[in-house]
């Protein structure tokens, strides 16, 4: 109960499979609690005495076959599950009871579908309940109706209408927050594919400073290793006996720098452990872009010391950064001047040494996806003075 | 020793996270008054067809004018939108809940009970902890006072009181089961926002970082004497070709002048120009101002991006030490790599304290990235860590030529 508190507090730190793992094991505590309530309202309800033991009783083997998928990692369908259960719940406790508090458990049953915020579940899942309520109404609802009703009719439409009401607007709901989240995704991997460019382009200045300079790579230092080994040992020593395990595992860390990763990964010859070990040591390596290299830049980053903030800060579009059209021509020159005079690119042995052709940065200036940073005004512009463009600048 | 995740973050992630939750509060507020103007609607429809008496009638329908006053002339007031519109919103949420308990009070059924689950589905589209915090609160509130005080408007024939304190329990339950779904979901978007916030930052920054190894690794820097005197030669020829006189050069000649002077001194020697398009300017400026070397590092490396629909949902796009499927080893031995890479002088970031190192993991984001178990092996045995790479590391390594 505790680790579960503890993964709800940091949630959003979890990854996407740890996050439904926890909700279906939230879900699963409350469907518990319904089990056991309408057991307790058993003696509420018109069943026969076989019904109120024989469904609860498929209800727990529900709860318990999810929990057992749920360990087994298998989570969509423990999801899938848990909403089976607590739709099974529902129809035991209302169509058993007839009662008001019946009816909020179609309520309790869309808050679920709509806790693992998927929309073709809510859609599917979600709409059936929907609908099941509404029939419910239609059919069983005279005994809802409060005796201070004024009119039974609109008191029945008020619980349709409530209810699908409900429905709607969770689903706009969906739809307005899966929009915003996923352009968000969208942006934010797209940014992170480009900032993994600046790091490939930063790590190769610096292993080409290395090989220039004469220095042997880190990976390569014996007095690195031992550092890495002994760290490794003392950290392994409070989870194992032996300690010392895990010292020809850094061995063979070091060793995958000077190999090639992939190929011992698809070397179908090679120990099924070689292979996986090279495979999640791959994205820890000193010499690739990876992941540990990512994550020690953006350390460095976060030491840099901040810039003031201003509204254009992470605004790269020269057509909303300048209003006046001649600073947007004149932007337009310098960017085609950077362009056409930097390093840029890098060359097929992965050396930072080329700088695009006019015809290359023309191409990028009429491609759909440079209009984030000049507009078609710009490259109208651009194309009408192109010679200008490739003669003076 | 109190723990603060943020205090090692980027200084502008707040203020842009701020923007970014603009844009979508105003798409929110439109749609909830779209929504609750429907449901206005049906609320008229329904007091005329039951010919409720008229000061009911007005009343209701007054609170719904009031908020749609309310919200178009704080969404119509641009001065500080950001708080305007937050003021909506829990405006919004306190009004809404207003009208359902009156509609409660008025008809007193248990069908236009429900309609407080439609008021919290109302104020759950803003997805924001205070909301969520007021809502759940309001609606846990009024429907236990509503269940324990007015029984009334419970009463169905053949109930019995046992089945109030029942739609009581069932009530707790569902008001928890929100809170916590709600919690959750926010806690997620939150973390999107700051997860975008701070690539956007982070873009800036590994741009400035590229270009410092890349000074040093070529020795050499960005020349913009050279810009400057290319931008008055293609302007001349430019004016040429068009046939007018050469308007660009005074502003080539005023962002020359940028690096030397002064915001009030360009506006004194540059009296035509505002303050704000100067300040639109040094945008363009290239030897003191970065804005134009990052577009042209942006652009020469983002085309051909492509994301797929895979990639959005992908574990795999999250950087951390504890990758799910890793095992324990790998999570050790990446982890110690880092931290003894943390402690080695290189090109761009100076070697690191035990203290600071230590302050980083435990007051950072960094803190989530590595494995628990581990990190709190090493937060409480930090200077053992500290004793090990010094009498292995220091004074065995040549620091600043490393990677």
């Amino acid at each position: 109960m505790r680790a579960i508190l503890n993964r709800i507090l940091n949630s959003e730190f979890l990854t996407f499979n740890e996050v439904l793992r926890l909700k279906v094991a939230i879900v699963t505590i409350f469907v518990i609690t319904f089990l056991g309530l309408s057991m307790t309202t058993s003696t509420l309800n018109t069943f026969t005495l076989d019904i109120n033991i024989i469904v609860p009783s498929f209800i727990a083997l529900a709860i318990l076959l999810t929990i057992l998928l749920t360990i087994v990692n298998l989570s969509r369908i423990a999801m899938h599950f848990s909403i089976y259960t607590i739709i099974g719940i529902t129809g035991f406790i209302v169509i058993g009871s007839h009662d008001f508090f019946g009816f909020i458990m179609f309520f309790v049953t869309l808050t679920v579908i709509i806790f693992y915020q998927d929309i073709l579940t809510y859609l599917l899942y979600g709409g059936a309940v929907t609908v099941a309520g509404t029939y419910y109404i239609l059919y069983y609802g005279s005994s809802l109706i409060g005796t201070n009703s004024i009119d039974p009719q609109v008191s029945q439409m008020t619980y349709i209408i409530v209810l699908i009401g409900f429905y709607i607007i969770f689903l706009i709901q969906f739809v307005v927050s899966d929009n915003i989240y996923e352009k968000m995704n969208n942006e934010w991997v797209r940014m992170n594919k480009t900032l993994a460019k600046y790091q490939d382009f930063t790590l190769h200045h610096l292993l080409e400073m290395v090989e220039k300079n004469g220095v042997e790579p880190l990976y390569r230092n014996v007095k690195f290793q031992q550092t890495v080994s002994e760290l490794s040992v003392f950290i392994n020593e409070f989870f194992e006996e032996e300690g010392n395990n895990i010292a020809e595992y850094v061995e063979y860390y070091f060793f995958l720098h000077d190999q090639d990763v992939e190929s011992i990964i698809d070397n179908k010859d090679m120990k099924i452990e070689t292979r996986k070990y090279a495979s999640q040591f791959q994205k820890y390596l000193m010499n690739k872009r990876s992941e540990l290299i990512s994550m020690l830049f953006d350390f460095a980053t976060l030491l840099k010391g901040d810039d003031e903030y201003t509204t254009d800060r992470y605004s790269y579009d020269l057509d909303k950064l300048f209003s006046d059209r001649i600073d947007k021509f004149l932007s337009l020159a310098v960017l085609y001047k950077y362009l056409r005079t930097e390093v840029t690119q890098q060359d097929k042995w992965g050396n930072v040494n080329i700088i695009l052709t006019h015809s290359e940065i023309r191409e990028m200036f009429i491609s759909k996806e440079f209009r984030e940073f000049i507009s078609y005004e710009q490259v109208n512009f651009f194309l009408d003075n192109e010679e200008l463009f490739e003669q003076f600048l | 020793m109190r723990q603060d995740t943020n205090k090692y973050q980027y200084g502008q992630l707040e203020t842009y996270k701020e923007s970014l939750e603009l844009k979508h509060i105003k798409t929110k507020t439109l749609i909830i008054n779209l929504v609750l103007f429907v449901f206005a609607f049906v609320v008229g429809y329904f007091l005329i067809k039951l010919e409720i008496k008229t000061t009911h009638m007005a009343g209701i329908l007054t609170l719904f004018g009031v908020l749609f006053v309310a919200n178009l002339s704080l969404y119509s007031y641009s001065h500080d939108l950001f708080n305007n519109l937050k003021l909506a919103m829990y405006f919004n949420s306190i009004l809404v809940f207003v009208i359902a308990v009156s509609l409660i009070l008025i008809f007193q059924t248990p069908s236009i009970f429900t309609i407080l689950f439609l008021a919290y589905a109302v104020t759950a589209i803003y997805q924001d902890y205070k909301v969520m915090i007021l809502s759940n609160f309001t609606l846990f509130l009024t429907g236990s006072l509503l269940v324990v005080r007015f029984t009334d408007i419970f009463s169905i024939p053949g109930s019995t009181a046992s089945q109030n304190v029942l739609i009581l329990i069932f009530l707790i339950v569902f008001v928890l089961l929100l809170t916590l779904s709600s919690y959750i979901l926010i806690k997620r978007k939150s973390f999107f926002y700051n997860q975008l916030a701070q690539i956007k930052e982070s873009e800036v920054r590994n741009m400035d970082l590229l270009m410092e190894v890349e000074n040093i690794h070529m020795k050499k820097k960005f020349n913009s004497t050279n810009y400057y005197k290319s931008l008055e030669l293609f302007s001349k020829e430019l004016s040429r070709k068009i046939g007018i006189e050469n308007i660009f050069s005074r502003k080539i000649k005023l962002l020359k002048d940028l690096k030397k002077y002064n915001l009030s001194e360009i506006n004194e020697r540059y009296p035509d120009y505002s303050i704000e398009e100067i300040k639109e300017l040094k945008n363009l400026e290239l030897s003191v101002n970065k804005k134009m070397r990052n577009i042209g590092i942006k652009s020469s490396k983002s085309i051909g991006i492509e994301v797929t629909r895979k990639e959005i949902f992908s574990e795999s796009q999250f950087k951390s030490f504890k990758h799910f499927d890793d095992e324990m080893y790998v999570k050790i031995i990446s982890f110690v790599v880092f931290y003894c890479l943390l402690k080695i002088d290189k090109p761009y970031l100076k070697e690191l304290s035990e203290d600071k190192v230590k302050d980083i993991f435990l007051n950072s984001e960094y803190y989530y990235k590595v494995d628990r178990d581990v990190l709190n092996i090493y937060l409480e045995n930090n200077k053992v860590f500290d004793t090990i790479v010094n009498d292995l590391l220091k004074d065995n390594l040549n620091y600043a030529s490393h990677t």
